[in-house]
């Protein structure tokens, strides 16, 4: 349970200590590419609470998403249109559904439990 | 399932190193140094400059502390570093050799005859001044110091914010070589730009010239003491 967070915490360690930097152009597709792996993360956190998880289809998302976004939005600097806000907008909107349903699950998991205690 | 947490141990660690390095990216973006040899010396020389000026002003410093601690009365050497300020700062009245520079109307009797000096030249001959290491000016009655201000109001200049008289105008300025000084004067741009004003500019070596005091309140703005941290 606690793997996924040490993973993360190992992330930005390894982010931090590393002198890895990006030019200043592209920090604006780094950070369209982050909100995609955050939308798929929270996807496959819902998944795997309704148990309809599958492997293959979240590494897949993983990765096609971040490289999707990342060249909608070199597409959009090079064609003149603002295309990453296309991006921003259906990652923000599903990563706020996702993790609206994800509260809801754990809150009825929640309320279940508690339930099931107070019958003992 | 452990797969699972696995799959999920890894994106996290993806999401981590890219938010960490976006971070970082934003944050102190990468300042390239692109300065080359003569840059670099250049830069080197005004921090030696600056070095030197700082330390002969601590050794100043150092000699004004022995001397208030030496001293019985406190008060004479205060007083000194006071006027001594007063001096550098341009509110006394100073005396020495120099040049008088006389500005007057080059054609009085056709085309346009100016009344008064335009504030754009009265700059650029200060400025030009200041280049041939001119040590004090003074416009008509007006001392130059640091915080003067030129100004063109309702097409009269002012200096200190005090209307400057009408041509002929005098500017007295102060020099350690005022021989230099006259002859830098003689060939200066300044001739010229002063002649398209249909302005003569002529310069006078002087072996004694008094230059009026700065009359007005200084007033500091916008400088703080800095505390000493303890």
């Amino acid at each position: 349970m606690w793997l996924p967070f040490v993973g993360l915490l190992i992330g930005l360690l390894l982010g931090f200590w590393t002198e890895f930097r990006i030019p200043d152009v592209y920090s604006n597709y780094l950070s369209i590419a982050v909100l995609a792996a955050l939308d798929t993360l929270f996807g496959g956190i819902r998944a795997h609470l309704q148990n309809t998880f599958e492997e293959k289809v979240f590494v897949t998302g993983f990765f096609s998403n971040i490289l999707l976004a990342a060249g909608l939005a070199f597409l959009g600097v090079h064609l003149g249109v603002d295309l990453y806000l296309a991006a921003i907008f259906a990652f923000g909107v599903r990563l706020f559904n996702n993790i609206a349903v994800i509260r809801r699950i754990l809150l009825s998991k929640w309320t279940a439990s508690k339930d099931s205690e107070s019958e003992n | 399932m452990k797969d699972r947490m696995l799959i999920f141990a890894i994106v996290t660690t993806i999401i981590g190193f890219m938010v960490a390095v976006q971070f970082k990216t934003t944050n102190e973006p990468v300042v390239r140094d692109t300065r080359d040899i003569l840059q670099l010396r250049q830069d080197l020389r005004i921090e030696k400059e600056r070095q030197q000026e700082l330390n002969q002003e601590i050794e100043k410093q150092i000699v004004l502390l022995s001397q208030l601690k030496q001293r019985d009365n406190i008060e004479g050497a205060m007083v000194d570093a006071i006027n001594d300020l007063k001096e550098r700062a341009g509110l006394t009245s100073i005396s020495g050799e120099g040049i008088i520079l006389e500005i007057k109307p080059m054609y009085t009797d056709y085309g346009f005859v100016p009344q008064t000096v335009p504030a754009h030249l009265l700059r650029f001959l200060i400025n030009e001044l200041n280049i041939h290491n001119a040590q004090e000016i003074a416009i008509g009655n007006q001392r130059i110091i640091s915080t003067s201000a030129i100004r063109d109001v309702n097409n009269v200049t002012h200096v200190n914010a005090r209307r400057i008289p009408n041509v002929p105008l005098k500017v007295y300025v102060l020099a350690n070589d005022a021989e230099n000084l006259h002859h830098e004067m003689i060939v200066s741009e300044s001739v010229e730009y002063f002649a398209i004003e249909n302005l003569s500019l002529t310069s006078t070596p002087i072996n004694f010239i008094t230059l009026p005091e700065y009359e007005q309140p200084l007033r500091v703005r916008h400088l703080q003491p800095i505390k000493e941290e303890s």
